[in-house]
């Protein structure tokens, strides 16, 4: 197609349209009311989902305005959405990261309009003004401790990572290995992939069950949906008994399946806490008061006995 | 003509020795480098893996003769999934619901492509770009973005096995035998191959292609459908997030196995050999332990070379 | 200066061109003669570098080359305009015709100016007036091979290749070819080219070349040869009659047209066509004979006017329709609406009656394959087997693979649109003798031809059309061909 006049109009025209519609929606803000922007890494996750929840509800309790979108897990859409945030002049930005790297550009924007930055339940590279989250190192340490604790410090282990490059399939990972430095019986078999996707572990499961079997005795995921899929592929080969399983975030199902005896644990991230903690942190900020630079929310262990408390929640 | 004689003359059999060249060197090399490769339980295994992208593979295949192309396959599996398992939760209704809902909500995707591509006149590019962003939000919308759990043993008992076979592998090659016959032996089939080798021919040889075009994706929607449902059964909860990407598999499976992306030349026993090298790559590639990038790699070397082969071969 | 020697070619072990050696010379018009399938349009391709040679060898100014494709035969001068025309379609005229030539301004952009001025020039030399600015794809075939010629003109080609120029174009497009072709020749370059047209090849000739089955059996000045000796020298057999008596009486009318209308197309048209009735459509190239076909046949309905069949109204929006009532069509655009290149001869030929075959339980392949095979004999398809793609076959052969589809569906009208263009003298022989046999039979025929010796040979009745009207019926026995032109040309 060539460029003709005409559609060279045309197509400006498109773009004023859209321009102008977009600009409409931004409603007008009642004086002393703050503007915060939430962009989330991707609401169609569970654990993501209920942080954003989390933010929604707390933005709400504590009547600020809040301007939600949702990067589906794509770092470009973020950097967008952090750029139009910049436009419509938002007091803060809260930004639940996609990617380590790639979402970096989005802090550097907001830096240089002089708005004030908080990452919310995962790092960049580039430091943002204050960080809410817990330690994803802590997370790893503290699943592999439990493997370590329930095998006596004896044995071969697996484990599935998130999507490679991401903050906490990093993280998780340096957490899980510096515990296997410091137990030389645990040896790590094998580590591969599944992109935080349940379908795509229950595969490797199997395959692995094909390749080592008999020669495992534990399987860290990174996360719970993950954790799912190598329990059903365990438990379809009928070798859960000898496998010990935990998983990370903690969400319903695999609460569930803890209660039920079936998943051995999980650790608990706390989307509530961290949520209220960063628009908390954004509140002060906004109102130039003195603010911690990093608030940790601490992950725990659920297992069955401690299960019960955390299904309330 | 006895089905043996049929199953030699057909010519894209003959056209395909490259891809079988290249599956049984890739076995031949896993079986001796692994000691897990070729064993019974591995090969079931590998069918269970492969029946997915199998379904979803041969239902694109239609759409591909036709010369169309749907993107929505990923999409419309976690839609499918979604939907059925919303229907599963115990007690609630008969397996026939659950079941249904499922290959119906896919029918009715593809019917809807067909209908875009034909009557709206739009390429099917963008036609089932906009359906894999429509029915991945309804997908969040309908599970709440949240999966859809508590299903019923009875359906996610489909993810089993049935003596030494797993019923997923069944339900494929029940697809894939009944979509051969089909495309070899009936005119509908016949009248796929003559819209995709060159429409307004086919429209002048007295051919409806409208008619041809919405059977192709309406079967590919309901095929898709069953994926959804398959996967629902394996992973026993309805994905909001499952099946990204799914699309890209199929397809790569469907040209792997000689299919024309430009449509008319093409067919299902090269899809099931194009499915078949995807999955044993994937399987091989654990099992092996190779690192999570490089196995990227490899397979996407992999899936080039074969074709590359392939037509070299076909060429001369 | 070109040299063939010795050339071979096989193609899935069928050798289609065996030991042919050639000498092609600047300033001579040397014509390649033979039926289709002898081998003309292989050893056209070898020489263009579209085909290697399986044996002997190119000689170019008295070195052996090798032609890698036919970007290196075009760097040597060598160009070839195709019997299958490749334009790009939503290019306009000029950008087809100087594709990779684009004049270039100072800062490197397309100067549209100047390519639009350098293409006129080059069709001007061709004695037309093309609308350079008009999309390919809105060109008719003669049109777009006015085109591709310009296009070989435009590359200073040394040799021009040229397979068919004139099968699909009017007399008036020809006369300018030949003007153009004359003007190469002048000018020292070396024309290669094929026909089936006779009458062209004693005009334009210096030199006629004769292939058979593969084989060079005759090579000479044109002077030398009269058109009997070379049919003789073609087929290798005396064509005692090409045209057969037309003797059927027709019966009484199947078809009747009132007031048929599709503007600019055509207007008004109305006529009846009977049973065992041979109509000829004669007319110019863009007089709306294709268009009325296509009506016939519900490609492209017409927007007023009525049709009838067996004096009942029909309304035919689809060939599905057309079929249905009893209508079949051969068309003129064998490439584009004809075969379906990649499906096999068989699945072509079935694939309007496929009906016929088809029960709940699929398609019975005994009864399909036995129809096909009876087909094959009865029109002498010459095919390696029934399941090889028709794309393989020469453009005869292929015709007859779409006729014998177009009456296995049992139409009881049949629209035959140019059926011999392109193709040799045997299969022209045997679609004559066919028509004949059609109206014996009983079957309607409605005959479009260019070439006017035919419609004049084989119709009842003929009807003439001038620019979309009709202008004149006649009766053959009783014209003259000049008298078909006189109303035939516009006023």
């Amino acid at each position: 197609m060539r460029l003709t006049p005409r559609i060279a109009l045309g197509t400006l025209g498109l773009v004023a349209t859209v321009l102008v519609t977009a600009c409409k929606k931004a409603e007008p803000r009642k004086p002393g009311e703050w503007l915060v922007g939430y962009s989330s890494r991707d609401q169609s996750a569970e654990y993501t989902a209920r942080l954003g929840d989390a933010v929604q509800a707390r933005a709400k309790e504590r009547g600020v305005k809040l301007v939600f979108v949702d990067a589906q897990a794509d770092a470009q859409k973020q950097i967008s959405q952090a750029e139009n945030f910049i436009s419509q002049k938002v007091d803060v930005i809260i930004l639940n990261p996609c990617e380590v790297e790639a979402s970096s550009p989005a802090i550097d924007r907001a830096r240089a309009a002089k708005i004030p930055v908080i990452n919310v339940n995962s790092l960049t590279k580039a430091a943002p003004d204050c960080y809410v989250g817990s330690d994803d190192e802590q997370a790893g340490i503290l699943a592999m401790e439990a493997i370590a604790k329930k095998l006596g410090g004896q044995g071969n282990v697996l484990m599935i990572h998130g999507i490679m490059g991401q903050s906490a399939q990093i993280h998780r990972d340096a957490g899980a290995r510096k515990v296997l430095a410091k137990y030389p019986g645990l040896k790590l078999l094998d580590a591969q992939t599944a992109s935080w996707d349940r379908a795509k572990a229950l595969a490797l499961t199997e395959n692995w069950i094909q390749a080592h079997k008999g020669k495992f005795q534990a399987i860290f995921a990174h996360n719970d949906e993950m954790a799912m899929g190598a329990l059903l592929a365990l438990e379809r080969a009928g070798l859960k008994k000898d496998v010990y399983v935990i998983g990370v975030d903690a969400i319903a199902q695999a609460l569930d399946a803890v209660k039920a005896g079936r998943l051995d644990a999980t650790v608990f991230q706390d989307a509530v806490g961290q949520g209220r903690g960063a628009v908390d942190a954004a509140i002060l900020m906004a109102s130039k008061q003195p603010f911690e630079k990093e608030v940790m929310i601490p992950f725990q262990v659920v297992t069955r006995e401690n299960v019960d408390a955390f299904l309330k929640k | 003509m006895t089905l043996a004689r049929r199953f030699i003359l057909d010519r894209n059999l003959v056209h395909r020795f490259g891809i079988v060249a290249v599956l049984l060197l890739i076995s031949g090399l896993l079986a001796a480098t692994t000691d897990s490769f070729a064993t019974a339980s591995n090969l079931t295994n590998v069918a269970r893996q492969v029946s997915i992208n199998g379904i979803l593979a041969v239902g694109v295949t239609f759409v591909l003769l036709t010369g169309g192309v749907d993107l929505s396959l990923g999409s419309v599996v976690a839609l499918s999934g979604v939907v059925c398992a919303l229907f599963a939760h115990p007690g609630e209704h008969a397996l026939l619901v659950p079941i249904g809902m499922g290959l119906l909500t896919g029918g009715l995707c593809g019917l809807l492509n067909g209908v875009l591509v034909t009557r709206g006149g739009i390429a099917p590019f963008i036609v089932t770009l906009g359906m894999m962003t429509v029915a991945r939000g309804l997908a969040l919308i309908l599970s709440g973005g949240k999966p859809v759990a508590d299903m019923t043993p009875a359906l996610t008992d489909l993810a089993g096995d049935v003596g030494p076979l797993p019923i997923p592998l069944l339900c494929f090659a029940l697809v894939a035998l009944v979509s051969w016959v089909f495309l070899g032996r009936f005119r509908l089939g016949r009248h796929l191959y003559a819209v995709g080798g060159n429409e307004p021919a086919a429209r002048a040889a007295g051919v409806s292609v409208p008619k041809v075009k919405l059977f192709a994706y309406g079967l590919c929607g309901l095929l898709t459908g069953l994926a959804g449902v398959v996967l629902a059964a394996r992973i026993t909860t309805g994905q909001p997030n499952a099946g990204q990407a799914y699309e890209l598999d199929a397809i790569a499976a469907v040209v792997i196995g000689g299919t024309s992306l430009s449509g008319g030349v093409g067919g299902v026993l090269g899809t099931i050999l194009g499915v078949l090298l995807i999955g044993i790559i994937n399987n091989g590639l654990d099992l092996l332990s190779v690192s999570s990038y490089y196995q990227a790699v490899i397979k996407g070397v992999i899936i080039v070379g074969a074709v590359w082969l392939d037509r070299r071969q076909a060429r001369s | 200066m070109l040299r063939a020697v010795q050339l071979t070619k096989t193609f899935g072990g069928l050798t289609v061109l065996q030991d042919v050696s050639l000498d092609f010379r600047p300033g001579e018009v040397h014509a390649l003669m033979g039926e289709n399938g002898a081998g003309k349009s292989t050893l056209m391709k070898m020489l263009a570098g579209l085909h290697r040679p399986d044996g002997g060898e190119i000689q170019w100014r008295g070195r052996t080359v090798r032609f890698a494709n036919p970007h290196d035969a075009l760097a040597q001068g060598i160009a070839m305009v195709h019997q299958e025309l490749m334009p790009i379609p939503d290019l306009d005229v000029a950008e087809n015709l100087l594709l990779g030539l684009e004049p270039v301004d100072a800062f490197g952009w397309v100067d549209r100016a100047e390519l639009h001025r350098q293409a006129r020039h080059w069709l001007a030399a061709l004695d037309t007036d093309l609308d350079t600015r008009q999309p390919m794809r809105r060109l008719s075939v003669a049109q777009i091979q006015v085109v591709e010629i310009a296009k070989a003109l435009a590359r200073q080609a040394d040799v021009i290749l040229m397979d068919e120029p004139t099968a699909a174009l009017s007399d008036h497009e020809v006369a300018a070819l030949f003007r153009a072709i004359d003007g190469l020749r002048r000018r020292g370059v070396a024309v290669v080219y094929t026909t089936h047209k006779m009458d062209e090849v004693f005009r334009l000739a210096d030199r006629l070349s004769v292939l058979r089955d593969g084989r060079l059996v005759h090579t000479a000045p044109a002077a030398e040869l009269t058109p009997s000796a070379l049919i003789n020298h073609m087929v290798g057999r005396e064509l005692a009659k090409v045209f057969p008596p037309v003797v059927t009486t027709p019966g009484e009318v199947v078809l009747e047209v009132r007031g048929l209308t599709r503007e600019p197309a055509y207007r008004d048209i109305s006529f009846t066509l009977r049973r065992g009735e041979v109509l000829g459509l004669a007319g110019l190239m863009g007089a709306g004979r294709t268009e009325i076909a296509e009506a016939l046949y519900g490609l492209r309905p017409a927007t007023a006017g009525e049709i009838r069949l067996r004096d009942r109204p029909v309304r035919l929006l689809s060939p599905q329709d057309a079929l249905a009532a009893g209508l079949g069509m051969v068309t003129e655009d064998r490439k584009g609406l004809g075969i379906i290149p990649a499906m096999s001869v068989q699945h072509n030929l079935t694939l309007s009656a496929l009906a016929r075959f088809s029960s709940p339980t699929g398609i019975d392949a005994s009864a399909e394959s036995r129809a096909t095979a009876e087909q094959i004999e009865a029109y002498a398809i010459k095919t390696r087997d029934p399941g090889q793609p028709i794309g393989e076959l020469s453009g005869g052969n292929q015709q007859k693979v779409l006729l014998a589809r177009a009456l296995l569906a049992g139409p009881d009208v049949v629209i035959l649109d140019e059926p011999t263009r392109g193709i040799d003298i045997g299969a022209k022989a045997e679609i004559y003798a066919l028509i004949g046999r059609l109206s014996a039979a009983g079957k309607a025929v409605l005959l479009i031809s260019s070439e006017l010796p035919e419609i004049l040979a084989l119709t009842h009745r003929l009807l003439v059309l001038r620019q979309g009207e009709l202008s004149a019926e006649l009766d053959p026995r009783h014209t003259t061909q000049e008298e078909i032109l006189r109303h035939a040309m516009p006023r």
